[in-house]
């Protein structure tokens, strides 16, 4: 059972993170059509080698609905497998498995994985208070008969913030809480983010110090522990045993994955430390065959701090209520002990929306194809990705191997 | 400050209607028993369709909060730091919900919570409290909706002569003064300042539009209103400058709208001396105000203002 293993990501492209008030706009479909044309150009690839593909449906600028056929449409290409993905930011790691599982079954051998997170261009009559209004409640529902309607917006918990932040209020008072430790996640990223020139911190290094005197955004969260959303997005292409054969660049071949999701709201989970990621995790490893203690590369999902604390625990590379100490204990940069996140992380590269996982997905890549650049590790044969979407809400696994 | 209110459905009634007598009513399941929040039309335990309508004490543990210091949405500004906690009652169920009458150092995972009603428009909401924590009788009235004039100070203000530059600068200071009165944006304020000024978008003048499609939940006020309601301040001052013919308003080195105010919201000022200047035609003070709402850290207006004595 699971992945056996013959879907590799050959190929990636991703824009540089940008300011929302600067950043070019463009269609959705325009992104789409570019970021699959790059991908396929760095894995070697031409348009008439595509027959699959997976992209993001919520909030897709110009189709509500039909969102694949509107995008193979444009882009002029015949599908043989189209997969919209609605898991928030663990889309892009499901993406990856979704893509290789389709892979295997036969239904296509070339697939593109594409989350286009630049704004569109207004429309000339668009009004763009009715615009905000629409954004106000983010990713909560305002529907007559929709429980968040209902049961949190008129309390104010509408927020990421303040549903990651009882996360580690829970936290501290069933296992205690280091700031130390948890600003040290944040420091460790941003030194790799100096390493990377893609990242929207680069050169731009930071202390613990600065961590715990950011701003007190929702306690006990800094804005330093918080991602800074930016205009972005990305592709990545995935591709059978027999077309990676004929590529040049060193493969990332899937070869375990997992999933799990029970409650939007973290309020509502049997045990809100007990996340996801780790039943997720567990069945990624035991499909690929590897331990947490094999992995060169963790590349974890980091809206905030306290996710990637959870995700080293829940995921099994510390023991539950030792992830402060794991993290004080380890050097997390890409010259470490545990290099994590290698590129930055969100907290440090830019959270490009939806798109923000598909870092965590491309730095994996990168890594085991030896293209890191100045951040690259001395071995990186094994690398562990996490997704994470909603508050905890739903959360996605991959393992990640070179030949 | 048109906060969201909930709206019925068929399933959850029964729910909205306890809270509006006082009573805290959930669904506990016939078959399980399993007890069940929010309000649905099965047993997520065992998937049975035979729930039965209870009333339980409403009393609970708070399992988990923050205190949110950036409002989570404009609606909630009067609250910051908004409360916000995770409940579980003792029937087992969690549900999101805010905390009142609680000072921040009093908060504490674990500790015992009682409900407490509050109205909003034609709802009540479900709230918590500390399970001894005694209820202000004036529960449905915050503190802060009580315009309150500065008292005023029995103290000698301490005379400064306007040429005496040296004196005035001693007032430069990074600290702000102590808060003004308290005065309250309406919305007949607001339509009357569009009137006058022409400045009549539907921001700020349509009550029905803003509600669906403003970002802020309701109307806000021109910032040039909120701007010039600063005249409506009053600030005790431990000093008070002397020995001028004429004082005139000689403009702004800086303005700015930080944040909306949205209409029913109060608001209050602060200020500090930023600089003192002598010129030819008299004696510069620029006083940088900035008006809040009521409990907001963000200020509405940045305002500095350059007064000339002469």
């Amino acid at each position: 059972m699971g992945l056996k293993g013959n879907a590799a990501i050959v190929g990636a492209a991703q824009y540089k993170p940008e300011k929302y008030a600067t950043a070019p706009r463009a269609f959705h479909v325009d992104q789409v059509a570019e970021l699959t044309r790059m991908a396929l150009a760095d894995a070697g690839l031409e348009a008439g080698d595509l027959n699959g593909l997976a992209v993001n449906g919520p909030w897709f600028n110009e189709a509500s609905t039909f969102v694949p056929a509107t995008v193979a449409e444009y882009l002029g290409t015949e599908l043989s497998f189209a997969e919209v993905v609605d898991l928030g930011g663990a889309g892009s790691v499901a993406m990856a498995w979704r893509a290789a599982a389709a892979i295997e079954l036969g239904l296509a051998d070339v697939v593109v994985c594409v989350i286009p997170q630049r704004m569109a261009p207004m429309a000339p009559d668009a009004d763009p208070m009715a615009m905000m209004a629409a954004m106000r409640y983010g990713g909560h529902s305002t529907a007559y008969g929709a429980p968040e309607a209902e049961f949190d917006i008129p309390y104010g918990h509408m927020a990421q913030n303040t549903g990651y932040a009882m996360i580690a209020q829970r936290y501290a008072s069933e296992y205690g809480y280091d700031a130390r430790a948890m600003a040290k996640i944040a420091v460790d990223q941003r030194t790799n983010a100096c390493a990377n020139p893609q990242a929207m911190f680069y050169g731009q290094p930071i202390t613990v110090d600065d961590v715990l005197n950011s701003k007190l955004v929702a306690d006990p969260l800094h804005v330093l522990e918080i991602v800074m959303p930016v205009a972005g997005g990305a592709a990545f292409v995935v591709a059978s045993r027999e077309v990676a054969a004929r590529l040049e660049r060193r493969p990332a071949w899937i070869t375990g994955c997992g999933e799990h999701l029970a409650t939007k709201s973290p309020t509502y989970a049997k045990n809100v430390l007990a996340t996801p990621i780790g039943p997720a995790s567990a069945k990624a490893f035991a499909m690929a065959g590897v331990k947490p203690s094999d992995v060169h590369l963790a590349s974890v999902y980091d809206c905030y701090t306290i996710t990637v604390l959870l995700t080293l625990e829940d995921a099994g590379f510390c023991p539950k209520g030792e992830g402060m100490r794991f993290v004080a204990d380890n050097d997390l940069t890409y010259k470490g002990s545990f290099p994590l996140n290698t590129h930055g992380g969100q907290l440090s590269f830019g959270q490009a929306g939806t798109a923000g996982g598909m870092s965590q997905v491309i730095e994996a890549v990168q890594q085991i194809a030896g293209q890191a650049g100045e951040r690259q590790l001395a071995r990186c044969d094994t690398a562990y990705v996490s997704g994470t979407g909603g508050v905890m809400s739903e959360q996605t696994a991959i393992i990640l191997q070179g030949d | 400050m048109n906060k969201p209110v909930p709206v019925p459905t068929d399933n959850s009634r029964p729910f909205w209607d306890g809270l509006r007598e006082h009573e805290v009513r959930i669904q506990q399941c016939d078959e399980c028993q399993h007890w069940t929040f929010y309000p649905r039309r099965h047993c997520p335990q065992c998937f049975s369709d035979q729930l039965t309508w209870k009333t339980i004490a409403g009393t609970g543990t708070l399992y988990s909060y923050t205190l949110s210091r950036v409002p989570t949405a404009q609606e909630f500004a009067d609250e910051v730091p908004q409360k916000l906690a995770v409940v579980q009652l003792d029937e087992g169920p969690r549900l999101n919900s805010t905390l009142k009458f609680l000072d921040e150092a009093d908060i504490e995972i674990g500790m015992r919570l009682k409900p407490v009603f509050e109205q909003r428009q034609d709802m009540v909401l479900l709230q918590f409290t500390g399970a001894d924590t005694p209820i202000p009788e004036t529960e449905n009235v915050p503190e802060e909706a009580q315009p309150s004039e500065p008292e005023a100070s029995d103290a000698p203000k301490k005379q400064i002569p306007c040429n005496d530059i040296d004196a005035l600068r001693s007032l430069i200071s990074e600290e702000f003064g102590p808060w003004s009165n308290v005065v309250e944006v309406t919305q007949e304020l607001i339509d009357q300042f569009a009137e006058l000024s022409g400045d009549d978008y539907w921001i700020h003048t349509d009550v029905e539009k803003a509600k669906k499609q403003s970002p802020f939940g309701g109307t806000i006020a021109q910032g040039a209103l909120v701007q010039v309601l600063q005249s409506r301040f009053h600030i005790p001052q431990d000093y008070e400058v002397t020995g001028f013919n004429n004082m005139v308003n000689y403009g702004s080195d800086k303005l700015r709208f930080p944040s909306p105010v949205p209409a029913g919201a109060k608001i209050h000022m602060r200020s500090r001396v930023k600089a003192v200047e002598a010129s030819a035609s008299g004696t510069r003070i620029t006083l940088e105000m900035h008006t809040h709402v009521v409990g907001q850290e963000r200020p509405s207006v940045i305002n500095d203002i350059v007064v000339q004595y002469m």
